[in-house]
């Protein structure tokens, strides 16, 4: 299912199976923003998790994994905090690394990258966690909790678990961009026409929606910087997916869902009216997969996604 | 092999709305997209329009929109790009105004990039050029990817920044003005990183659109670097965007976490009344819809300006502050 690259594209890591993946023990980085503002998201992984049989072992001295702000202040930094975060892995047994935020993904698989082609880098890493007596032997990958559906889980398998299918719900995807670019970082698929949300969408009983804002940014990172940008990124994507016939938006990134689930109001002016529901990833398969709909915090949303879940018979 | 172009036409001194014409060109599957439009001009449409000149990415006048992807047109093959059905679509670039079919108005860019002042300025003038003004090896290996830069304004027409904020720099901008910046010769720096600062540098969205760069500039990496010169010089670093990195970066220094709503606060200015009053609709929706506490929007709040750390820390965050104190990070 990965994209096809040629050989000295692939990263590192996507030559070899976990022992995570064999052993079905994951070890767990949530991030920020399921800890804080989505905790919906925390939950619903929790609760997908118990469904497709797998462990999540969160690594709860994990730092921040630098949000790709902390890069503009200084180069070194998110390396060194990403290596502590796989040295506490590492030190649990663990060699795979799940997220569940595009964010994260892409910067801690930078970091990895970084760490990993370079033994100066990796020495000076080492050289500051010795500090406090940890290591970092090289030996973790970081995998986006997509990818874990698709590699470890299967579509098939998936298709399979679903207990609730989603009625034809047309389902927008929305990848968020540190999970597909830069490809050299991510390369788990092409950056250009992803398709993984749309399998898993498919897989669950939803139409894929295509749009070209698919794989588009959200502006998140911009949302504070000046008024209006982002919220017009967001109402552009939302317009293009509403106009494709899009009843809700799936994003596997809880900065996306912030900024879809909230700018959409105020890009209005601009865009029109588009008021799309935006499901983060986990929720839906949760749901399809049969965990009760009052545990995924569907409440939590700006834009109410149960008006069009009752609408299509999914929930009374 | 036969492929059908499916081409973008337009003249702006003749035409309200454009068309789109499809042209079927016999050539071989390797050829460019570069090449098949110069087959189509020459033996079935002489009036189709495109910009080229050196055929072999080096002049940067052939960048258009090729079956939904922006690049130049010498450096894609057929072969690459053609759909199922045989099909090229060929479209001007994205984010500027068409002129004739693929031929695009570029003064847009061409603004932006004239406002850095892109030549050299020296302490001191040297007006006989008397001597030669040497760099070292070291000194040039950071300029040399940039210089390859030519222009072609693929990663402007890729930005979704510019697409709906056309007072952005852009990448292209912003990586020329790297050039100037980190070269020795120039004596501006400041005043190019407080130029570059003004025309929206930390507008950039992280969003790496501009990573596919024909010339493997990566406009998105040197916009960090000019980030970091910007606050390793401090040139304007009371602004939003220098303040966020580094409220993001003190927040994690103090707990091992991005605290959020200190870090809205303390972007946006905590004593900023019109910021304030812009946010605070936003905070009250999160509030209202459970995604923040009241008591975290309290703590986030009131816990820095008690000097204490706004949530509560990950176990272990001494580490975390060896590791930003080792490296001697900005916080402020």
């Amino acid at each position: 299912m990965a994209a096809t690259l040629l050989p000295e594209e692939m990263p590192l890591e996507s030559h070899r199976k976990s022992r995570s993946a064999q052993t079905r023990r994951y070890g767990f980085f949530p991030g920020c923003v399921a800890k804080e503002s989505c905790k919906e998201l925390f939950n619903s992984t929790m609760l997908l998790a118990d469904r497709l049989g797998i462990e999540l072992i969160e690594l709860t001295a994990a730092s921040c994994c630098g949000a790709s702000v902390v890069n503009d202040v200084n180069r070194d930094v998110a390396r060194v905090l990403n290596a502590r975060t796989y040295a506490q892995a590492e030190a649990l047994g663990l060699d795979d690394v799940i997220t569940i935020c595009s964010t994260c993904t892409g910067h801690m698989r930078a970091a990895n990258k970084e760490l990993l082609e370079s033994e100066e880098r990796m020495d000076h890493a080492n050289g500051i966690l010795a500090k406090f007596g940890a290591k970092y032997q090289g030996g973790v990958m970081v995998r986006h909790l997509l990818w874990l559906l698709i590699d470890d889980i299967g579509l098939d398998n998936l298709a399979k678990m679903v207990v609730r299918p989603l009625n034809g719900l047309r389902v927008a995807p929305f990848y968020g961009c540190h999970i597909i670019r830069p490809e050299s970082v991510n390369g788990w698929e092409s950056a250009r026409n992803p398709h993984s949300l749309e399998d898993v969408i498919a897989a669950i009983g939803g139409e894929p929606v295509d749009y070209a804002g698919k794989t588009r940014c959200c502006g998140f990172h911009i949302q504070l910087e000046k008024d209006n940008t982002a919220a017009n990124m967001v109402g552009q994507n939302m317009r293009m997916a509403k106009d494709h016939g899009a009843e809700a938006v799936i994003t596997p990134c809880p900065l996306c869902h912030l900024a879809l689930d909230s700018y959409q109001l105020d890009a209005a002016a601009r865009w029109g009216r588009t008021d799309l529901p935006t499901f983060h990833l986990p929720q839906l398969v949760a749901f399809a997969l049969g965990v009760p709909a009052d545990k995924l915090g569907l409440n939590k949303h700006l834009v109410d996604p149960r008006t069009i879940m009752v609408e299509r018979e999914l929930i009374s | 092999m036969g492929i059908k172009l499916d081409i973008f036409r337009f003249d702006e001194a003749t035409d309200d709305v454009p068309h789109r014409d499809v042209v079927e060109v016999d050539v071989p599957e390797t050829t460019t997209v570069l090449d098949a439009l110069e087959t189509a001009k020459a033996e079935i449409d002489g009036s189709i329009s495109f910009r080229r000149s050196c055929r072999s990415a080096i002049c940067g006048s052939c960048s258009m929109n090729i079956n939904g992807v922006t690049g130049l047109a010498c450096k894609t093959p057929c072969n690459t790009v053609t759909n199922a059905d045989g099909v090229i679509k060929v479209d001007p670039m994205p984010n500027f105004q068409p002129m004739k079919d693929l031929v695009v108005h570029m003064d847009p860019f061409w603004d932006k990039y004239h406002r850095l002042k892109p030549y050299l300025q020296p302490a001191d003038k040297d007006e006989d050029h008397e001597r030669e003004r040497r760099v070292s090896p070291e000194d040039m290996k950071k300029l040399v990817d940039v210089a390859n830069c030519v222009m072609c304004a693929t990663c402007y027409a890729l930005c979704p920044v510019v697409s709906v904020d056309p007072a952005f720099a852009g990448p292209a901008a912003i990586a020329y003005a790297y050039r100037f910046i980190e070269d020795v010769r120039d004596s501006q720096r400041k005043e190019r990183i407080a130029q570059i600062s003004e025309d929206y540098l930390w507008l950039c969205a992280h969003c790496y659109a501009c990573s596919y760069c024909p010339k493997h500039v990566d406009p998105n990496d040197r916009i960090i670097d000019v980030k970091r010169a910007a606050i390793k010089d401090r040139v304007m670093i009371n602004e939003r965007g220098p303040r966020h990195a580094l409220i993001v970066s003190k927040t994690i220094k103090q707990t091992g976490m991005l605290a959020e709503t200190e870090v809205v606060l303390g972007t946006v200015g905590r004593f900023n009344v019109r910021g304030m009053i812009k946010v605070t609709p936003q905070a009250l929706r999160m509030v209202a819809s459970g995604k923040l506490t009241p008591t975290e929007m309290l703590a986030g709040t009131a816990a820095p300006m008690l000097g204490q750390p706004s949530m509560k820390p990950i176990p272990k965050v001494d580490e975390v502050r060896t590791i930003f104190e080792s490296l001697e990070v900005p916080v402020s």
